[in-house]
């Protein structure tokens, strides 16, 4: 058995369901749409200047929610193999188990990459149009423009794979998307409460906080990692967890 | 050809196969037949790699199933009929197993007119009476053309039409000489389809003989008599050489004689008899009798040794198990 065997067969899996449309579909409706609502909301306070909040913050807006659909297709690509009982045919079609872990993360890591930066140029695009009308639009060449497009793609592409993670290891959808929902959204505002250096650094460190910064051209919260590094540091975490899912999943019975 | 040696699988305190050996071999359909719990699914999971045995080992073809390099071409294997995507087509679901082991793409479309799917093949499976997700099933065990088949109580939930396709099915998989491992809980299903039986037991072999065996072991006949000279038709009967026990409603069992015998015996002492008549002991009751013991024990009714169950293991257990 070739890998690349391997790799055909999960993408033949993953195009092959509705809810792979469904959830891609919800990325770009739900990134692009919020997107333009909160422009449309915020430009014109934007642009006399009683909305004292970054420009670039709001240009890539709905990916904040739109992520969500990156993390859930990721969780199903595992959690729906157990609820269906699909996993034992998986597994008995290829017993190498730590190829079907790297296929499923291949597949996923390339679809949500290209499809995270098509999302993020497209809400870029549409959100942008909208600003420009009160001339605070920002130019495709201003500072962290580029970047933040194309770090939507890489920042999906991880989440995706955090979430497949997640759902090898819980091996249940709705716990997998409830503990993948509490650490990307609700733990870093209950982090952010801690006292001190210790709470401030915590919050830089959490997932969405760290891996979520390459893909906004500016965020809210002045207190987050460099782009870069954040985005290291979320991949780093991610490969952890990736590393414990497929350690686990090579041993446990299916 | 399937074989485990000491295969064992605990989970924590209960141990639900239990140092089993067993050899399945081509050519013959073999029936893995135990009451539901008695470990026959978690034995084919370890067959498939699925379960990790907690001790022995279990090989096909003489190599661990995690070694083969394109499985789907050695072994098939029939699962619950839920292991399959409810969202995906049967075709689709069909085309990313054969791609996962480089089976060409024309398989696909061969094996669904070989189970007849060829009309709902671009239907969701969820969609699937019970009948067509087992056809679908089998389509996926034989998408490989394998030598070796697996089927995991088969006929389970099936209409008769459908019970028969897979008998002859798996009658025709044994003919072509390769080796047909199947599960059931019902005796008389494997009555019709296998030719050697594997019976088993709270996680142990009971029994592993040949179909012929089994019957010719099993369905004794006897004749039951009524009397209410009970004590004295016995005495008579036994004098003459048969075997005669008492059964609980009060009548007696005799063993190796024939109606004509026994009326005839009755008769010349002038005793009067209230029935008669013969008895055929039904495989399905050997097989109950054989299992009886681990039924009670899933019943949770305390265990009260069972002479039968052994006396009937060292019956049919040929020398070398």
């Amino acid at each position: 058995m070739r890998f690349r065997h391997v790799l055909d067969a999960e993408w033949t899996k993953i195009r092959t369901v509705r809810s792979t449309a469904w959830t891609l579909a919800a990325l770009v409706v739900l990134s692009v749409g919020l997107t333009a609502l909160v422009c449309l909301a915020a430009a014109a306070e934007l642009a006399d200047s009683t909305l004292d909040e970054p420009v670039g913050a709001f240009v890539l807006w709905g990916l904040i929610v739109g992520q969500l659909a990156a993390l859930v297709l990721g969780i199903l690509a595992a959690s729906a193999e157990y609820s269906s009982g699909m996993i034992r045919t998986t597994l008995a079609a290829v017993p190498r188990r730590r190829s079907v872990v790297a296929a499923k993360a291949l597949v996923l890591g390339a679809m949500l990459l290209v499809l995270g930066t098509v999302t993020a140029a497209i809400s870029y695009l549409v959100g942008n149009s909208i600003l420009d009308r009160q001339g605070v639009g920002l130019a495709l060449d201003d500072p962290g423009v580029l970047r933040a497009i194309t770090g939507a793609g890489l920042y999906l592409s991880v989440l995706a794979i955090f979430g497949l993670a997640l759902g090898l290891l819980i091996r249940h959808t709705a716990g997998a998307v409830t503990v993948g929902i509490a650490i990307i959204f609700v733990a870093s505002p209950l982090v952010d409460l801690l006292p001190g250096a210790f709470g401030e650094w915590l919050n830089k460190l959490m997932p969405g906080n760290a891996g979520g910064s390459i893909a906004m051209v500016e965020s809210f919260d002045p207190n987050l990692l460099d782009p870069w590094v954040g985005f290291a540091v979320f991949t780093a975490e991610t490969g952890l967890l990736l590393a414990l899912a497929w350690w686990l999943f090579a041993r446990r019975d299916a | 050809m399937i074989t485990a040696r000491g295969l064992t699988k605990r989970y924590g305190d209960t141990t639900a196969v239990d140092t089993i050996d067993f050899t399945v071999a081509p050519g013959t359909v073999t029936g893995f037949l135990g009451p539901n719990g008695a470990g026959k699914s978690t034995t084919m999971r370890m067959v498939l790699g699925l379960d990790r045995p907690s001790a022995g080992s279990v090989t096909v073809n003489g190599r661990s199933y995690r070694d083969h390099p394109a499985p789907l071409r050695e072994v098939g294997a029939l699962l619950e009929a839920k292991a399959i995507h409810g969202g995906r087509s049967a075709y689709h679901h069909l085309l990313w197993l054969a791609k996962s082991n480089g089976i060409p793409r024309r398989r696909v479309d061969e094996v669904i007119g070989l189970v007849g799917l060829d009309e709902v093949a671009g239907q969701r499976a969820g969609t699937f009476s019970l009948g067509m997700g087992q056809r679908l099933g089998i389509a996926a065990a034989l998408l490989g053309d394998p030598d070796v088949l697996l089927f995991d109580e088969p006929v389970n939930g099936l209409d008769p039409e459908g019970i028969r396709w897979i008998r002859t099915l798996i009658r025709n998989l044994a003919a072509d000489g390769r080796t047909v491992f199947v599960s059931s809980h019902l005796m008389s299903e494997m009555a019709l389809t296998a030719d050697h039986l594997l019976v088993v037991g709270r996680g142990r072999i009971l029994a592993d003989t040949s179909m012929a065996g089994f019957i010719a072991e099993n369905s004794t006949e006897h004749v039951y008599v009524r009397s209410p000279h009970g004590a004295r038709l016995t005495e008579e009967l036994r004098a003459a050489g048969w075997r005669v026990e008492a059964t609980d409603d009060g009548g007696l069992a005799v063993y190796g004689a024939d109606l004509e015998q026994v009326g005839a015996m009755a008769g010349s002492h002038g005793l009067h008899l209230y029935e008669l008549r013969k008895i055929q002991a039904s495989l399905e009751e050997a097989f109950m009798r054989l299992t009886a013991e681990s039924v009670e024990f899933h019943a949770g009714v305390p265990t009260v040794p069972e002479p039968a169950a052994a006396e009937a293991t060292t019956h049919l257990t040929p020398a070398g198990v």
